[in-house]
């Protein structure tokens, strides 16, 4: 394909853009939730933003009003238990009596990688006999 | 013909060979982490408000137990002679056990950043490469006994104490069941520091790194860990042999648990076999 130099050089400029920003922009969308376009709710009661390990982790409520959480901009879904507490997919067996706590305990067992998508939407639903659309089953 | 699974301390050299060829070979041809994420996909916890198959529920057994036999099976489409070996952990319970060695499992994770750099799965040899993760580190962790706050394996008796428990699985049919056998041996309890870790559970927390969260399937180590769990209720029913798969019956409209279980004669996902197809193994294989 013949390309213009100028539409070219454009759409490089773009992308550019895009990639350097994409990161800091991708932030505060994802924050988004917990701080409103009028500014911070203060009543969100699944709220936090702190560095955790040379992380950093937020917490904000979902759309649902479910507790939701990143890590370093990246989701890290939060499984609730039937005990109360929650669960990350990074560890599994340590129920946690608040997101915080659950977020903290991931950060403790990640280590140096950041969370992969797999990390955001884990055991995702389902057909009616349970599952994930996303599943490859041989 | 039935075959046989063997503890993995009483494999022989040849033996250890064949079972690590057989591994490296599925995880060649990318049917090893078709495995793993069909362990991600289906881990939905209990309080959750959706069906749940394979952790936290009944079907925690009989889930595991059809899901080693597809990865056996995959196992012995690539060499007939190969079964997968049990970890005994009551017995190979330290850093020092055989288990470990260079030949077999690999060690455990350096201090730096967990990664395991010895034996047939460690990065450096090419041929483990971690694709279906949580992060999106490429190397297999370990971090045994977690130093930090240090937890030992199950013993003996402790699993004995599971052993006694007279009846499958009670109400509410999830991690807070109070008493059955299921339960117990998955290993939820409430409480406070390590004491809240039992028996299968623990034993992920120990080994520590990838086997703690979604992607424990990358870690070889899983289906040796499940063939023991398998084991232990292999013997459980073989003690009991009139405490059948609870519940019977799918709870009912207005139970917490309404469409969150599996009963005895409904399809597990993503097989479509049901618990009770799963109960007995002996016309597929036995354990020595």
């Amino acid at each position: 394909m013949i390309v213009p130099r100028r539409v070219a050089l454009r759409s490089l400029f773009a992308l550019a853009v895009t990639a350097f920003t994409g990161g800091a922009l991708g932030r505060i969308a994802l924050r988004a939730p917990a701080g409103g376009p009028d500014g911070p709710r203060a009543d969100d009661p699944h709220a936090f933003d702190e560095m955790y390990g040379g992380r950093r982790i937020l917490g904000f409520s979902g759309p649902g009003g479910e507790p939701a959480a990143l890590v370093d901009g990246r989701p890290l879904h939060l499984m609730r238990c039937a005990d109360g507490g929650y669960v990350t997919p990074i560890d599994h067996y340590e129920s946690c009596p608040t997101p915080l706590a659950a977020v903290r305990a991931a950060v403790d067992e990640m280590g140096t990688a950041p969370l992969s998508p797999l990390a955001g939407a884990h055991g995702t639903p389902t057909d009616p006999t349970g599952g994930s659309p996303r599943g490859v089953h041989a | 013909m039935v075959y046989t699974r063997k503890n993995q301390r009483d494999l022989t050299g040849a033996e250890r060979r064949t079972f690590v060829a057989a591994v490296l070979e599925l995880k060649r041809t990318g049917a090893y982490d078709r495995f793993v994420r069909t362990h991600i996909d289906y881990y939905v916890a209990d309080g959750e408000g959706r069906l749940r198959v394979a952790h936290m529920t009944p079907s925690f057994l009989p889930w595991h137990r059809k899901f080693l036999l597809e990865f056996e099976t995959a196992l012995r489409r690539i060499d007939p002679t190969v079964t997968v070996p049990y970890w005994d952990w009551t017995r190979d319970n330290s850093p020092a056990s055989s288990i470990w060695n260079e030949d077999f499992m690999g060690g455990n994770g350096r201090r730096s950043d967990l990664q395991v750099m010895t034996g047939p799965f460690a990065h450096s040899s090419g041929r483990w490469n971690i694709t279906q993760s949580m992060t999106e580190g490429r190397f297999l962790t370990r971090d045994f006994g977690r130093p930090r706050d240090p937890i030992t394996l199950p013993t003996q008796a402790q699993l004995e104490e599971v052993m006694r428990e007279r009846v499958y699985d009670v109400t509410p049919w999830n991690s807070t069941s109070p008493s059955g056998f299921r339960n117990r041996l998955e290993g939820w309890a409430s409480g406070q520091g390590n004491d809240r870790f039992r028996i299968h559970n623990r034993v992920h927390r120990w080994v520590g790194g990838l086997m703690l969260g979604g992607g424990s399937v990358n870690d070889p180590v899983f289906w040796l860990h499940h063939a023991f769990v398998d084991l232990v209720w292999s013997r459980w029913q073989q003690r009991n042999p009139g405490a059948a798969y609870l519940p019977a019956e799918p709870p009912p409209l207005g139970d917490g648990q309404y469409r969150k279980v599996v009963a005895r004669h409904q399809p597990m996902a993503p097989w479509g076999v049901t618990p009770a197809s799963m109960f007995d193994h002996s016309r597929i294989y036995r354990y020595a």
